[in-house]
């Protein structure tokens, strides 16, 4: 008979798009980094049930490294705290991905909501999108998504998955404000990783938008040095920039495929070449504020209609 | 379309090729996105293969495509025969196109 072990920590129930899990971890201090990281995953009426337990547990003594396992398998050994997390959230990723597949097309893709209007920016790895998202989120549009966007085949609407914006080295600088020691709980311990999971949802500022039908499509491309523009294009090249993004289109086939016309069609589409963050907001915000300045919500950013929800 | 219809030459003149069923079409512009639910495969057509990709409606000949793209295109008649030739021959090898029966 195994050793029990002791789990001074748990959090409430997660749910990421259909995939539900919660954490639980043998150190507090550990544990308020994921509560505060984690929030926008909260599953308010704390109702679904946990499917998957995530467990963060000392190496060798509390305020040690960190081993991470899901349902008791090993997904990494003695990681920074922070990095412990960051496997928690690349995890939750892979696998919300892989369950929500079935009734949503999946983009590689940001997304942010502005006066009950979706915006999707799609990208691959290393194009800005999530820099971008966090951008816009700091600005006062509403979070969606800085990873995985989330299409209902059944609705056509945007749904949130408001997992933690995760912040690489190389916009540390542009978004010191959102660093994860700019505000720390108390009692927690100085932030150790190499990447920020930035927190989402009450009581952070950033507030989650309410599932939406999108209404552009804006693909980043940072480029050093660049010349920040915003660029129309055209239905074809919106349809390719979001085929190539979209995570599952071969599952979902024809009527896939239709679902990418219907937002290369029915949405506007630009290209965004930036070099410099808040210029690229700037662009964003204004297209955005022409077309939802009449949407009836909350103010976000100044002259712009809010989060819907 | 049957093999017979598809010789070194490409597809005859008198082959009435029709779009096979399972292919979803998305008109984009002037163009239109393929995507092939048993090959699993995603193509774009441009303006003038989206042309012929319509007039693949298992009546119209290879022939009869040629005429009317070429009433249409007067200055490209020259290279408009084996433009459709060439288009046709290549949605059949992609399996998007197939010889009506009959």
């Amino acid at each position: 008979m195994g050793i029990e072990r002791e789990w001074v920590h748990r959090t409430r129930n997660l749910s990421a798009l259909s995939y539900r899990f919660a954490v639980r971890t043998d150190d507090v201090s550990v544990g308020r980094q994921i509560d505060a990281a984690l929030g926008g995953l909260r599953d308010h009426l704390n109702t679904a049930s946990v499917e998957h337990w995530y467990s963060l547990t000392a190496a060798d003594e509390p305020g040690g490294p960190v081993d991470v396992e899901r349902d008791g398998e090993v997904l990494a050994r003695r990681q920074q705290s922070g990095d412990a997390l960051g496997w928690v959230v690349w995890d939750v990723n892979r696998a919300a991905a892989a369950e929500a597949g079935a009734d949503h097309l999946l983009f590689h893709s940001g997304a942010v909501e502005a006066g009950g209007t979706g915006i999707l920016l799609p990208g691959a790895s290393g194009s800005g999108k999530s820099t971008l998202t966090a951008g816009l989120v700091r600005a006062g549009l509403c979070y969606l998504t800085d990873e995985l966007a989330a299409l209902s085949m059944a609705s056509g609407r945007l749904l949130p998955y408001p997992k933690p914006i995760t912040v690489k080295p190389g916009s540390f600088a542009v978004l010191s404000d959102l660093g994860p020691d700019s505000g720390p709980a108390p009692g927690s311990r100085p932030w150790a990783g190499q990447e920020w999971q930035v927190p989402v949802g009450e009581g952070t500022g950033r507030a989650i938008g309410a599932p939406c039908v999108p209404g552009f499509v804006i693909v980043p491309r940072h480029e050093a040095r660049a010349e920040t523009t915003l660029t129309p294009l055209s239905d074809t090249q919106a349809f390719f920039a979001l085929a190539v993004n979209a995570v599952n289109l071969v599952a979902h086939g024809s009527a896939g495929t239709r679902a990418l016309g219907r937002l290369a069609r029915g949405c506007r589409c630009f290209s965004l070449s930036f070099s410099d963050l808040d210029e690229a907001c700037r662009l964003v915000l204004e297209l955005v504020t022409a077309d939802t300045a009449g949407a009836p919500a909350a103010s976000a950013a100044p002259g712009l209609a809010g989060c819907a929800s | 379309m049957r093999p017979e219809s598809v010789g070194p030459g490409g597809p005859e003149g008198a082959s009435r090729p029709v779009r096979r069923d399972g292919a979803a079409a998305v008109e984009l512009d002037d163009n239109v996105a393929l995507y092939d639910d048993v090959g699993q495969l995603l193509i774009m057509l441009n303006a003038s293969a989206a042309v012929i990709w319509e007039c693949c409606d298992g009546t119209t000949t290879l022939d009869d495509m040629v005429r009317e793209l070429t009433a249409a295109h007067p200055d490209d008649a020259a290279v408009i025969g084996e433009d459709v030739r060439q288009t046709v021959r290549k949605l059949v090898e992609l399996g998007l196109v197939v010889d009506a029966e009959g």
